[in-house]
């Protein structure tokens, strides 16, 4: 018991040394994305800080403008609840909090990565821009054939979008979450981590790297996973293909159109940090690398291929146009299935 | 130099409103400035269409009456500090739709130049100006946003 | 229900435009949708009206071809081309045929870069930036030719009546440039159309969407690549002297999607690289403009010619003094845009966009006409509109 106030304070200390790496390094990660973009299409492309890092910079030093919203307030207030689920979600994953009231475990990711997904409804039902409904043109004193109609704006249209994507398209996500639990027989990412990478313990002295010996990623169960949890990170984070509820030529971005100056520097934050959260996640679960703030080579490690999917998913975005819900709901309906039987190859293993 | 006016430099925002004209100048920013061979984003400059994002407004064309009043509402919606910059003949003086009138004499239909709607920062004149003309626009531009508190 | 209509329920109403990413030039799209399902589909396209023909009315025939250039920017050789054609019809003034060449193959030229623009603004509404950026890219080496040609990238000004500008005409070297160019594009093209056919998701967006008839087609005088695309074998390029010389074939597709729409244009891109080839090779000698003309007092006289995006009609009369009487210009897109009105009902939100989009609408050449009955206006034009109702709060 007397460990208490000295674990307390090794949570705190490894939070905050956690979130703000966390922070720093994911505004590295859209200017990666973009470059590699830019690469595939036989262009230079932006410098890598400019769209994530100097970007939110700027957009911090704008003046404030107030949003045109139904709530304002409310509206304002949503970003940084995301900002504090997708940070929280990270942290959930980093060691010192295995152990706090089991929050380490598939429930905290599930449950947070489903609120993130409630965000993008609520911003889309807030969100008025004008630049759809309201735009001032005389469009109506041409004489309709449809007179009295709901006229409804594009981000009230997105967050219809939202609903579906989170009835169907987080699904692949979810299940392949469940894979590297179901084949350590528990709830605990420390049960996970621990069975694929024995070595390693919280007490481990700072230096010590251990190898993970079975990582999940090199079973047939854990192959197929990962797949579909790249396909569901795709889905998760709304990019191409799958970016439907912001597709950039009807709904232009969505429900998050109206954040302006330093509101849009904590909304990209906000994206940015889920982008790298994910990622980290799926190191820690189906690698064993956790990102551990106090053994600097497994924290390097695990950042280091934390690169490996936003670089898969600028490749795809490069190489993939929006699909509309005709194709996916077959693609997320399939993608289930995949990792149905990847869940059932690791209950049978 | 100080944190502000780096970050500022380091990312342009920029957003094209086309206000009816000939679409060559429009043709010629979308297109020509973001194909691969002019490529603004190796110069940091990043193309958006919400004015909630955007530093730079560039217009192009002559303003005609039904795009007034959005043209204005965009230019409102661009949080500060702001620029704007005018492409094209018709946005910098009206061009032939505004200067060469037959019978009529004088053409109604048409708001040219974009000044008298909006404060326009650079004129980029040229029908249509190249692809390095609008990206040395852009660029000139910049002290006023980079200056502003 | 027993009568046979079916009754259309409309939830609700979604709006894009004038200043939006898939629009790009000032256009409203109304969309009356139920759910994702496109009902019934309204597009406003006088946004940008400028009144053009209005401005032509009294101006000297020369002076008028500098404001027929610029009523688009996509299409301004065609517009520069057909208005002299008019008067070269009307007064019968002969055109040497080197000018004739020369104007074909900046014609086609220019036929070649608006396609590309069509894909790349297509695949940018697709949402596969990387095809749309590829497409740019080749567009640009046809940039090149016209302003080697023309002296300016987008606006050539190579039409003057009774031929062509001495700057426009080709020398030797031009000549092998233009021939080493369009080898070393069709190269490149071949294999970026190859991409894009082999392409799964790019075809499953592309395919089975925003059909048009051919009937509708015809019904709705749906021309150019549009219409060919629903099998409407019309083309006014097979029946103008100018493209006697040179074989060339109409390229039709039976499938009357959007896909067609958008395979019709990518196979026109290599007939019209024959066509080049072919009028480049056979460029005959002798001089480039007849100056032998006056403009004297001239009845109203039409002249047609294929543009990009089909049928392109202007019409005009001179008066004793040869100045511009009743200028009339007919341009494809509005009866394009009242097909695609038609053939995207059905889709989702995010393809009638796209099916919107494949018949290339070019808005500023639809929007410059008023309505002129002997003098009086007869329909409201949009300023009397605004001043009537006022703007819509």
């Amino acid at each position: 018991m007397e460990d208490m106030p000295l674990f307390v304070l090794g949570l705190f200390a490894s939070s905050i040394v956690a979130a703000a790496i966390a922070i720093l390094y994911s505004l590295v990660l859209p200017g990666v994305e973009r470059k590699v973009q830019a690469r595939i299409q036989q262009r230079i492309g932006p410098p890598i800080l400019t769209p994530g890092f100097w970007s939110v910079l700027k957009f911090g030093y704008k003046k404030r403008v107030e949003p045109n919203a139904q709530m304002p307030g409310l509206y304002r207030s949503l970003v940084y609840f995301g900002i504090g689920i997708v940070v929280l979600l990270f942290l959930f994953t980093t060691p010192y909090w295995w152990a706090v009231l089991g929050w380490g475990s598939i429930l905290g990711i599930a449950g947070l990565l489903k609120l993130e997904e409630v965000l993008y409804v609520l911003m889309g039902s807030q969100s008025q821009s004008f630049l759809s409904t309201g735009m001032p043109v005389p469009d109506i004193a041409k004489g309709s054939k449809h007179i009295g109609i709901k006229r409804e704006f594009v981000e009230q249209h997105s967050a219809e979008r939202a609903l579906k994507m989170m009835a169907i398209g987080s699904l692949p996500l979810y299940v392949a979450l469940l894979v590297p639990f179901a084949m350590a027989r528990s709830t605990m990412i420390s049960s996970v981590v621990a069975m694929q990478n024995p070595g390693y313990a919280l007490s481990s002295d700072w230096l010590s790297a251990p190898i993970p010996s079975s990582p999940v990623l090199f079973t047939l169960p854990g192959i197929l996973a990962a797949i579909v949890y790249f396909v569901g990170y795709v889905m998760l984070l709304n990019e191409k293909p799958f970016s439907i509820l912001k597709a950039k030529i009807d709904l232009i971005e969505g429900g998050v159109l109206e954040y302006a100056s330093k509101l849009r520097a904590y909304y990209y934050i906000m994206r940015n940090v889920l982008m790298f959260a994910l990622s980290s996640i799926f190191v820690t679960l189906f690698i064993g690398i956790p990102f551990d703030p106090f053994v600097p080579v497994m924290m390097l490690l695990n950042l280091a291929l934390s690169l490996l999917l936003p670089l898969m998913l600028a490749a795809l975005v490069a190489f993939s146009p929006i699909l509309t819900f005709r194709q996916i709901y077959p693609a997320a309906i399939g993608l289930s299935a995949v990792g149905v039987l990847a869940l059932i190859i690791s209950l049978g293993v | 130099m100080n944190l502000k006016a780096t970050s500022r430099k380091n990312a342009i925002h920029v957003m094209v409103a086309y206000t009816g004209g000939c679409n060559g100048c429009d043709i010629e920013i979308v297109n020509a400035v973001l194909s691969p061979r002019y490529d603004v984003e190796q110069y940091r400059v990043l193309l958006t269409w919400n004015p909630r994002e955007a530093d730079v407004l560039i217009v192009s064309g002559v303003v005609a009456w039904q795009m007034v009043e959005p043209l204005k509402k965009i230019y409102n919606s661009i949080p500060d500090p702001k620029g704007v910059v005018a492409v094209g003949a018709c946005a910098v003086n009206g061009n032939v739709y505004k200067n060469l009138v037959g019978d009529i004499g004088q053409n109604e239909e048409i708001w040219a130049p974009v000044e008298t709607v909006i404060p326009v920062d650079v004129k980029v004149p040229g029908c249509a100006p190249r692809p390095e003309d609008v990206i040395a626009g852009v660029v000139k531009a910049l002290p006023k946003i980079l200056e502003a508190p | 229900m027993t009568s046979g209509e079916k009754r259309v329920e409309i939830e609700k109403e979604l709006s894009f435009g004038p200043v939006h990413p898939a629009l790009i030039e000032p256009y409203r799209i109304r969309l009356f949708v139920n759910d994702e399902i496109v009902e019934d589909c309204e597009l406003n396209i006088n946004m940008a009206y400028r009144g053009i023909e209005k401005l032509f009315d009294g101006l000297p025939v020369e002076r008028a071809l500098l404001i027929a250039e610029r009523v688009c920017g996509i299409c301004s050789h065609v517009h520069a081309w057909n208005a002299v054609r008019v008067i070269e019809g009307g007064l019968k003034i002969a055109v040497p045929p080197r000018a004739d060449y020369i104007r074909v193959i900046t014609h086609e030229m220019q036929r070649i870069a608006s396609h590309l623009i069509l894909f790349g603004h297509a695949f940018e509404v697709v949402g596969h930036e990387t095809f749309a950026m590829r497409s740019f890219l080749l567009r640009e080496s046809f940039m090149d030719l016209i302003s080697y040609v023309g002296g300016n990238r987008v606006m050539p000004s190579v039409p003057i009546i009774g031929g062509i500008r001495p700057r426009a005409d080709l020398t030797e070297s031009l000549k092998r440039v233009i021939l080493e160019r369009v080898d070393e594009f069709e190269e490149k093209y071949k294999g970026y159309v190859a991409r894009i056919i082999e392409d799964p998701l790019v075809m499953s967006r592309l395919t089975g969407i925003g059909f048009l008839t051919k009937e509708d087609a015809i019904k709705f005088h749906a021309t150019g690549p549009t219409g060919r695309a629903s099998g409407w074998d019309y083309d006014v390029r097979t029946k103008m002297d100018e493209y006697k010389p040179f074989d060339f074939n109409v390229i039709t597709d039976e499938s009357c999607d959007t896909k067609a729409r958008i395979v019709v244009r990518a196979l026109e891109v290599f007939e019209s690289l024959k066509i080049i080839r072919q009028a480049v090779k056979n460029l005959p000698e002798g001089p480039v403009v007849n100056r032998s003309w006056k403009a004297e007092e001239m009845d109203f006289t039409t002249a047609l010619l294929e543009a990009y995006k089909g049928e392109l009609m202007h019409s005009y009369a001179l008066d004793s003094q040869g100045r511009i009487r009743n200028y009339k210009i007919r341009t494809p897109t509005p009866t394009n845009l009242a097909a695609m009105e038609h053939a995207c009902v059905g889709d989702h939100v995010t393809e009638a966009i796209l099916t919107i989009a494949s018949c290339d609408p070019c808005l500023t050449c639809c929007t410059r006409a008023e309505v002129v009955d002997s003098g009086k206006s007869s329909v409201l034009s949009d300023l009397e509109i605004v001043r009537k109702y006022g703007w819509r709060k």
